[in-house]
């Protein structure tokens, strides 16, 4: 489940792709957005009105083929990494796939890495055509690759070449006591692991009684972990457990922007 | 699975775990408490932590100091592994206005006759112990050193390992689904997870305990009432006390993890039990802070949250037994302030319950208060 994993399933993958004979066309964004949460950077960005008007700031994005030319401003606004483009005009035999990469080191123009999928499992090998980070993409990278045509509804992410990511459910092999599971709040894995056995085995009660995923990334970081180890201890696949109340913070406010809030909506209708 | 025991709790928040404790440490045996989530899910796991004994009415005065009491030893008593974070930060309620200062000065001077050491303070002496406050607009304010702050959800699990150390049971994830009766006695309560006999009930479900009740027949005069909690990135200590407005309706704490937790009564809440986040808060509730402490401003919020008030007509807890059923008592009402009275909420129900002598006056908060007229009105909450 999408909620508890983080993996949009195929049909999900397949209801926000454009229809082939757009993408025959020419490059254009993908929006792998599922969940409704008050977030519209996308929409703001795109100077073409490609994704059209939302009516609620919780709304899904919805991209107007005809409109949208694959220009790519939208990929770095999203927050979640939700976006990409796909460009099936690159070549005869190879489409362009530009991600939203903020991992370090950033690859080079001309390195082969390990495409990846949804789950993090290779998918292909891919040459990376082109590398973009400027300062108006606010530390959100764009790498292109190239790869083979079949394979654009599978390649989401990359790796270095030759060194294949832990698939996410076996992430908890035996790490060692110091691994950080919540980096706001400092909690290691052994910490984790004693709550575990001391009967607290749902997000909610691990996030009261430590104060895990309460932090300013307010789970977004840890709580995929918790689950994975949940997962272990209990025998349980992700998808049968809880997340708990989920609340991601696009961007923290300050108590001044919130109060004075009324004030600019004044403004606003004047 | 069927079960027999003699005293069935039912609501895993502070109140159940404190009555729980208290009936076995009076000598009770076989107690169950029954949970509908986990420990904390409801008003506990969503209170504002704070611990106050400046109140307007005496009875409110004395049961919260018999609990601040409690809580000071609370940590060896209870032998819990964990901290409770019970830090005697202070309470400082501000005073804006001639009617708050004459209210507040008959409450301190009641309190320091009840042994409570609560103070006023002018505006100069207040920013003392508080550099940031925006004294501006006040005429002082009370403050009172003993009170602070405490972990809910260490302190619920330091009640409830205490509770199971002393010979008790916890059944977590355990839906009440009815209550059985037979010559005006109880006789036990059905669950989804089987029967269990049991002839002493005691409803400790707070925002929930209208539904309990009318599970019992019995029709209690409460309401639950969403309130909206606000809460900042953790910050280096600047904050000792809690800082608390009745008439400028706010109240806000440094934790001593170092987050900010702000809360205030918003109108027409819904009265449902439903907690889900009111969008209205965050900017009324900031305003009210940035008002009062500027310092604060550039502080960013991480959440909020949405949590119940059990509210009683004169904002009073109830502890009552029942006359039909016999043995279904009633701990509920808190309008507020069940967090910070927990102790007494479990000593005067368990002498209740097991027929002992009355420590504290909880004969007047019996719910036939209500019809006799002999009111608890408390003046002072948020």
């Amino acid at each position: 489940m999408l909620i508890n994993t983080g993996i949009p399933t195929k049909e999900q993958v397949l209801s926000v792709f454009p229809p082939a004979e757009r993408l025959e066309k020419g490059p254009v964004a993908v929006i792998e957005c599922f969940q409704r949460i008050p977030c519209n950077p996308c929409q703001t960005a795109c100077r073409r009105g490609a994704i059209k008007p939302f009516e609620d700031i919780s709304d899904l994005p919805v991209i107007d083929g005809d409109k949208c030319n694959g220009c790519g401003l939208c990929v770095s606004m999203c927050p979640g990494l939700a976006i990409m483009v796909v460009d099936m005009s690159y070549s005869k035999d190879k489409a362009l796939v530009k991600l939203p990469y903020e991992f370090a080191p950033l690859p080079k123009e001309g390195d082969t890495v390990t495409a990846l999928d949804r789950e993090g499992k290779p998918v292909c090998d891919a040459e990376v055509i082109k590398v973009l980070n400027t300062a108006a993409m606010d530390k959100t990278p764009v790498v292109s690759l190239a790869v083979d045509k079949e394979f654009i509804y599978g390649v989401r992410h990359f790796g270095s070449a030759g060194v294949p990511p832990a698939p996410y459910n076996e992430v908890s092999s035996q790490p060692d006591d110091i691994s950080i599971i919540c980096r706001c709040n400092d909690i290691d894995i052994k910490q984790l692991h004693d709550l575990i056995a001391q009967g607290f085995t749902s997000i909610d009660e691990i996030k009261r009684i430590s104060r895990l995923g309460m932090g300013p990334c307010q789970g977004r970081n840890c709580v995929p972990l918790v689950l994975a180890e949940l997962s272990c201890a209990m025998g349980k696949n992700v998808s049968e457990i809880s997340p708990g109340t989920y609340r991601p913070v696009t961007r923290s406010v300050s108590l001044a922007a919130i109060a004075a809030y009324s004030e600019s909506k004044e403004t606003l209708n004047e | 699975m069927n079960k027999t025991a003699d005293i069935c709790v039912i609501g895993g928040g502070i109140s159940g775990v404190a009555i729980g404790y208290f009936l076995l440490k009076n000598g009770a045996k076989n107690v169950l408490l029954l949970e509908r989530g986990h420990l904390a899910y409801g008003a506990t796991g969503r209170c504002g932590a704070g611990i106050r004994q400046q109140w307007g009415t005496e009875l409110n005065c004395v049961i919260s100091k018999y609990s601040l009491d409690f809580f000071e030893t609370a940590q060896d008593e209870l032998q819990y592994n964990g901290d409770i974070e019970f830090h005697q930060t202070g309470y400082m309620l501000l005073i804006s206005n001639e009617r708050e200062l004459e209210q507040m000065k008959k409450n301190v001077a009641l309190q320091n006759s009840l042994g409570i050491d609560s103070q006023l303070l002018t505006c100069e002496d207040a920013r003392q112990i508080v550099p940031i406050l925006n004294t501006d607009n006040l005429l002082g304010t009370a403050f009172c050193q003993k009170d602070g702050h405490l972990n809910p959800f260490h302190m619920t699990q330091a009640f409830a390992d205490a509770f199971k150390r002393l010979g008790g049971e916890i059944m977590t994830y355990t839906d009440v689904t009815g209550i059985t009766a037979a010559n005006g006695r109880v006789t036990g309560i059905t669950t989804n997870k089987g029967f269990i006999a049991a002839e002493t009930v005691v409803n400790a479900a707070v925002g929930w305990a209208q539904e309990i009740a009318g599970i019992a027949g019995l029709d209690l005069p409460l309401f639950s009432e969403r309130h909206n909690i606000m809460v900042t990135e953790p910050v280096e200590p600047i904050l000792g006390p809690m800082i608390m407005s009745f008439s400028l309706n706010l109240y806000c704490q440094q934790t001593p993890h170092g987050s900010f937790l702000m809360g205030r009564t918003d109108d027409a809440q819904p009265r449902d039990l439903r907690m889900t986040s009111y969008s209205g808060f965050p900017e009324l509730i900031a305003q009210s802070v940035v008002n009062v402490m500027p310092a604060l401003k550039n502080l960013r919020v991480l959440r909020q949250w949405a949590g119940l008030y059990n509210v009683s007509p004169d904002n009073a807890a109830i502890y009552s037994a029942a006359s039909d059923p016999k043995g279904f008592y009633t701990a509920a009402g808190f309008s507020g302030h069940g967090f910070m009275t927990s102790p007494a909420t479990g000593q005067s129900m368990a002498e209740m319950i097991l027929g002992l002598p009355p420590t504290l006056p909880w004969q007047r908060m019996d719910v036939s208060r209500f019809d006799s007229g002999e009111l608890l009105l408390e003046p002072s909450v948020v």
